[in-house]
């Protein structure tokens, strides 16, 4: 077994994930609730609005505990001299080796979560291919994207 | 040549052909309503002429405001009736000049002048669509002399070692237009056109009474549908062959140059540092003959050329003939023929695959359609075949530098990476697959805009992680 990548994202990207998870699932019970007042309009069998409630409930547990849970242990990066690994996927596990003399650019990104918790994720792109490194610590996103794109200067090669 | 130069004033036909051509539904339609009233008729009229008179003008304008010139190490090419543009392309930029010959350009000693660049967005081409061929091939002696003039290399243009590396014969090119999958084209086409058309067609009133006689007449029919499809096959063979009719391929010092096409002519470069990978792919009925097509896949192409990535190589060759034609020419592949293939105890995992799909279909028509249901279990047998040959053609081979992988999704496709060409690596492992010790492998390349690459499902995990660390750096002693 070769060893994985080892560096860790920000303990914070949970909360982020979580949060976003919430939304979606908040989103997902409202429709529910629109429907089961609908079921109840129409008179149509219990059992469904039941199966809903179920399902809404069960969406929220993995949307929100589960999956971020499950994603953070898996997500795993290092950056290297010569290349960038990545790891992650919650069933199916992936794990990704992009030289440093393909690296393209280098681009940060911070959406309104991510700002709240002042993290940011890096994206790294190929000429053909893009990679995305979620929810690193303000500071350290800025750090890494400085580092990767003078390493990948320094690596320049033509396509 | 300094002075800004126009096109052939062939342009202004081959640009109201285009616009007619586009135009044209919207004429049928016109045409139609136009019918209904009686002052439709002259509304008619008036709209028609007008459209008409309006093509005509904007072509001859947009010729008389299309102008070229190479300054500068530049070529300028300014253009746009209403709206001036002026694109300026380096000549160092430029990547490859393709040229062809339509059937208009032909009797007049014409060419169409594709230019393309490296990176560049859509913007970042241009096509000269008729000059002389002497300005053709001045362009083009201009653009690699600019071009070798910056990379300061002194190999002189004189000594032009092209070799001829492929030539069409056509014995192969008639079985090269049986086996090509056009007929499905040229049978969406025809749908594409029915569908275009249909509002315009009565179909209920026509309906109604055919009804009645299509009853009697069901092998009437049968036989129109079969003629009909019999028809478009001859038409995509047709096409085909009209298409890759004197293909050959040649090599120069630097790149491949490919001939093709007897109505409209092509000539299509393909510099060779740009070549990114290699493709080989067998169709079933192909592969049963033991022939397949040779593509390169090249970083050139823009957005709106997308057939500039994918370049047909050897449409049509013998696979035991592949190596012996390719190899003296493109000597930095290993062309393999030695795969290793899955392990044994993932086949079962192929087949479970494609039966997750198939078995519910097969079970619920079964259920409902009851006897005929039964056809069905043709397909499944099908399925079955299919996941068979899946698992027996995954397979991959390394070298130093080179990657190579096979599989299958309907065509056997063989794919040769270059290790420096290779953009990223995933090594995938579902739940299931760790249980058994598989793991799935996807390299990707640059092709065109976008990615390409190849995949290979549940190979021997060992395996796929002695390919992860040959093309990782930091495990290298």
């Amino acid at each position: 077994m070769i060893t994985g990548p080892e560096k860790r994202i920000s303990e914070k990207a949970l909360k982020v994930w979580r949060l976003s998870g919430g939304i979606s699932a908040l989103v997902g019970g409202v429709l529910i609730a629109v429907a089961i007042v609908l079921i109840q309009l129409f008179d149509w069998p219990d059992w469904i609005s039941i199966l809903l409630i179920v399902f809404g409930l069960m969406e929220t547990y993995f949307l929100v505990f589960l999956l971020p849970k499950l994603r953070w242990h898996r997500w795993r990066y290092e950056v290297r001299e010569e290349e960038i690994e990545l790891q992650k996927g919650i069933f199916i596990r992936t794990r990704t080796m992009v030289p440093m003399i393909r690296v393209q650019h280098v681009d940060t990104v911070q959406g309104p979560i991510l700002r709240k918790y002042q993290l940011a994720s890096v994206i790294v792109n190929t000429a053909a291919t893009a990679h995305e490194i979620p929810a690193l610590e303000e500071h350290e996103a800025e750090e890494l994207r400085h580092y990767i794109s003078n390493l990948a200067k320094v690596a320049d090669e033509d396509v | 040549m300094s002075e800004p130069k126009r096109l052939h004033p062939i342009v202004i036909v081959l640009h109201i052909g285009k616009s007619i051509k586009e135009l044209i539904f919207s004429f049928i339609a016109i045409l139609f309503i136009g019918n209904k009233g009686n002052g439709g008729k002259l509304f008619l009229l008036i709209g028609s002429l007008f459209a008409i008179t309006f093509i005509i003008t904007s072509s001859i304008l947009s010729w008389l405001k299309y102008t070229y010139r190479l300054e500068q190490g530049e070529l300028r090419i300014e253009y746009g009736v209403f709206v001036r543009k002026k694109r300026y392309i380096p000549l160092e930029k430029i990547q490859s000049l393709d040229l062809s010959e339509g059937i208009l350009q032909r009797p007049f000693g014409l060419v169409k002048m594709k230019v393309e660049t490296a990176g560049g967005g859509e913007e970042a081409e241009a096509v000269l669509s008729a000059i002389s061929k002497q300005e053709a091939a001045y362009i083009q002696e201009y653009v690699t002399a600019a071009k070798h003039s910056t990379h300061s290399t002194f190999d002189s243009e004189t000594v032009d070692s092209t070799q001829s590396i492929y030539k069409i014969t056509p014995s192969l090119l008639i079985l090269l237009s049986l086996t090509s999958g056009g007929v499905g084209v040229v049978i969406s086409a025809v749908l594409a056109f029915l569908s275009q058309v249909d509002e315009f067609i009565p179909y209920e009133n026509l309906f109604r009474g055919f009804g009645k006689w299509a009853m009697g007449n069901f092998m009437l029919i049968a036989i129109i549908v079969l003629f009909g499809f019999i028809l478009a096959w001859i038409i995509a063979l047709f096409g085909t062959m009209l298409k890759y009719a004197n293909f050959h391929v040649v090599k120069t010092e630097h790149e491949l140059i490919i001939h093709q096409g007897l109505l409209e002519r092509r000539q299509i470069t393909i510099p060779l540092n740009r070549i990114q990978a290699i493709r080989m792919n067998e169709n079933i009925v192909r592969q049963m003959l033991g022939y397949g097509s040779v593509i390169v896949e090249s970083a050139g192409g823009s957005v709106s050329n997308q057939e500039g990535a994918r370049v047909m190589l050897l449409p049509l060759v013998k696979v035991t003939d592949f190596r012996t034609i390719l190899s003296p020419h493109l000597t930095e592949y290993q062309i393999h023929t030695d795969f290793t293939p899955v392990p044994k105890r993932a086949r079962l995992r192929y087949l479970v695959r494609s039966w997750l799909w198939a078995v519910p279909i097969v079970v619920l028509s079964i259920v409902f359609l009851k006897a005929w249901g039964l056809l069905s279990l043709i397909l499944l047998g099908l399925v079955t075949w299919w996941s068979y040959l899946k698992s027996r053609d995954a397979g991959w081979a390394f070298e130093q530098q080179q990657l190579s992988l096979r599989y299958r999704t309907i065509t056997r496709t063989t794919v040769f990476i270059k290790k420096n060409k290779i953009q990223s690596l995933d090594m995938k492992e579902s739940y299931f697959q760790r249980k058994k010790d598989l793991a799935s492998i996807e390299a990707f390349v640059k092709v065109g805009f976008g990615g390409a690459g190849g995949r290979v499902i549940d190979l021997e995990k060992g395996d796929v992680e002695k390919i992860y660390s040959w093309y990782s750096r930091k495990n290298r002693d």
